[in-house]
């Protein structure tokens, strides 16, 4: 709306976030600087330990852990910016580069969101529009819900071993209930009155199917798309916690057994962008398709 | 009263809401009525009376506990589906909101399996006379109420039925455009002359409208009364109300009405 607004904004926020940045690299420092001339039981009491690099790295570390990551630099520090062979051979030579383990990630990620909404939708509008049905495995649903998903997971590499599947399965369990049950609840409130409605303008149960329940249990569903990403990333990422040879999962429970934390900073930030461009691709989607529910919208 | 043939008619309708558990209500007692060719037809009555009941068992819509109800002779059940000629215009705003409003008029085509082409030729024309011109690519939500309940009446139109049964179709429009939609009605009802059964609870909207009104008590409902509208057509919605016939016969039915108001 008002654009000097907006960007006063854009500045405060760049403040904060230059400020946790500096506390974040030199505040170690300053605080022990602070302390240094005391004995060292009072330094120990007031030394910040959750500053300490060791646990939380710092941003410098962090960017260059980044750049030897995706190899943007060599391990001598070189850029492979205008050296592409040099760019190549490290992808090579790096088992567990960035872009791979990202790239893993995505692709489970897409697959269980694909996999699980495709299959809520379909159990969802079944048994949202079959009255006996749903009266039949109402208890088997419930009970099934109440299980935390992710203590399932264990059992699901188990079954499907260190693979991509068992990061799929996993994203689709905790997709599929999500979508199950907006799809369901949708599925059940599509209008009588619509449905009246079309039935007398002639309209035959597969068409009032197509017609009027589908479109209508739609809005519901694409409700649950923006949540059901992020929980299908969740689902990836906590079945590579639990057993996987590749992901970002993989680089960060693996750089907590070797205290590596900036590597697991950079896997971090790295799932962060992931979550926020899924999240708004979705959304874009989304708004799109839901198109006729904005009242403001002018006319096209 | 024989002269002409009945298009609907019901024979003794009764209506039982509730059983089993809760208690049961008598809705509709034993109604008979008959609506003919081309006859505009208000159904007025205080609120509960059960005259949406009434349209809605004739529409199939809702079971019934005795009696028959007729379209064209042959006997409507719950459920059955209408005979092709029957259109129904809802009180409650049943526009599609996912479909633009061209889109929602010509459901009805669609369903019909009519090539896309007549579809848009007819609803072309239906959107001009209708005044819906402009808003042809707007979706439902975008408009006002008075706009909604337009592309309903026309999406019905379109199909053009011989017979019309509205639900209070303009109960949640305000006064101006409860005026200017009983305009449109006229207009199309002048042309085509469709038999009409219009539920309403508006004395002025049965008058301005109906050839018959016919009054219901209040629950259960019975037919109290059954008064003929002679006003000339074609009428103007507007000054039709200040003539003094109009005076007359409003007085003569509020006070018909009015006995009922104060018993439920």
């Amino acid at each position: 709306m008002n654009s000097k607004f907006e960007y006063r904004f854009i500045f405060l926020q760049l403040l904060v976030l230059i400020f946790i940045l500096s506390i974040w690299e030199w505040g170690w420092e300053f605080n022990q600087w602070l302390v240094e001339d005391y004995p060292r039981s009072v330094q120990k009491l007031f030394l910040i330990t959750i500053l300490d690099p060791f646990f939380i790295s710092q941003p410098s570390e962090i960017w260059i852990r980044f750049q030897e990551m995706s190899c943007f630099i060599t391990k001598s520090g070189q850029s492979t910016f205008f050296h592409q062979n040099e760019f190549w051979q490290c992808i090579d030579k790096n088992r567990y580069h960035l872009w791979g383990m990202t790239w893993a990630t995505l692709y489970n990620t897409f697959w269980g969101f694909l996999v699980g909404v495709s299959s809520g939708v379909l159990v969802g509008l079944i048994l949202g529009r079959s009255y006996v049905l749903a009266k039949i495995f109402e208890p088997f649903i419930v009970a099934f819900n109440s299980l935390p998903r992710i203590a399932l997971v264990p059992l699901i590499v188990l079954l499907f071993g260190l693979g991509d599947l068992s990061k799929i399965m996993t994203a689709w369990i905790i997709v599929f209930f999500l979508v199950f049950f907006n799809t369901y609840e949708g599925a059940r409130s599509v209008d009588r009155d619509q449905i009246n409605a079309a039935k007398l303008m002639g309209a035959s149960d597969l068409q009032i199917t197509m017609t009027v329940v589908i479109p209508s249990t739609m809005s519901w569903v694409f409700a649950s798309l923006t949540p059901a990403v992020s929980f299908s990333l969740i689902g990836v990422i906590v079945g590579e916690f639990i057993g996987a040879d590749k992901g970002l999962g993989k680089i960060i429970i693996e750089s907590e057994s070797t205290m590596e934390t900036a590597d697991m900073m950079v896997s971090l930030f790295v799932l962060m962008i992931v979550g926020v461009l899924l999240a708004y691709f979705v959304r874009r989607i989304q708004s799109h398709l839901l198109r006729w529910q904005s009242q403001h919208s002018a006319e096209r | 009263m024989s002269d002409s043939v009945s298009r609907i008619e019901t024979r003794g309708v009764v209506k039982q809401f509730g059983g089993l558990r809760h208690p049961k209500v008598l809705a509709v007692d034993r109604v008979s009525f008959q609506i003919h060719e081309g006859e505009f037809v208000a159904l007025i009555g205080p609120s509960g009376c059960g005259k949406s009941t009434i349209l809605n068992m004739i529409a199939g819509l809702i079971p019934f506990n005795e009696g028959n109800v007729f379209i064209d002779g042959t006997d409507i059940y719950f459920g059955e589906k209408l005979p092709r000629n029957v259109g129904y215009v809802f009180q409650k705003d049943t526009v599609f909101p996912w479909r633009t409003v061209r889109k929602n008029i010509g459901y009805g085509l669609e369903l019909s399996g009519m090539d896309k082409e007549a579809i848009n030729v007819s609803v072309e024309e239906i959107i001009k006379r209708s005044g819906l011109d402009g808003f042809e690519d707007a979706f439902p939500l975008m408009l006002s109420g008075g706009m909604r309940q337009r592309v309903a009446l026309m999406r019905t139109l379109i199909l053009k039925p011989e017979i019309l049964l509205m639900d209070e179709p303009f109960g949640a429009l305000d006064t101006h455009t409860k005026l200017i939609m009983h305009k449109l009605l006229l207009e199309i009802w002048e042309k085509e002359k469709q038999t009409v059964l219009f539920v309403t609870h508006d004395l002025g909207e049965a008058l301005t409208l109906s050839d018959r009104i016919i009054v219901l008590s209040a629950r259960p409902g019975k037919i109290k009364e059954d008064f003929k509208v002679e006003f000339k057509r074609p009428r103007d919605a507007v000054t039709l109300r200040e003539t003094n016939e109009y005076s007359k016969l409003f007085s003569e039915i509020w006070h018909c009405l009015g006995e009922e108001f104060n018993k439920s």
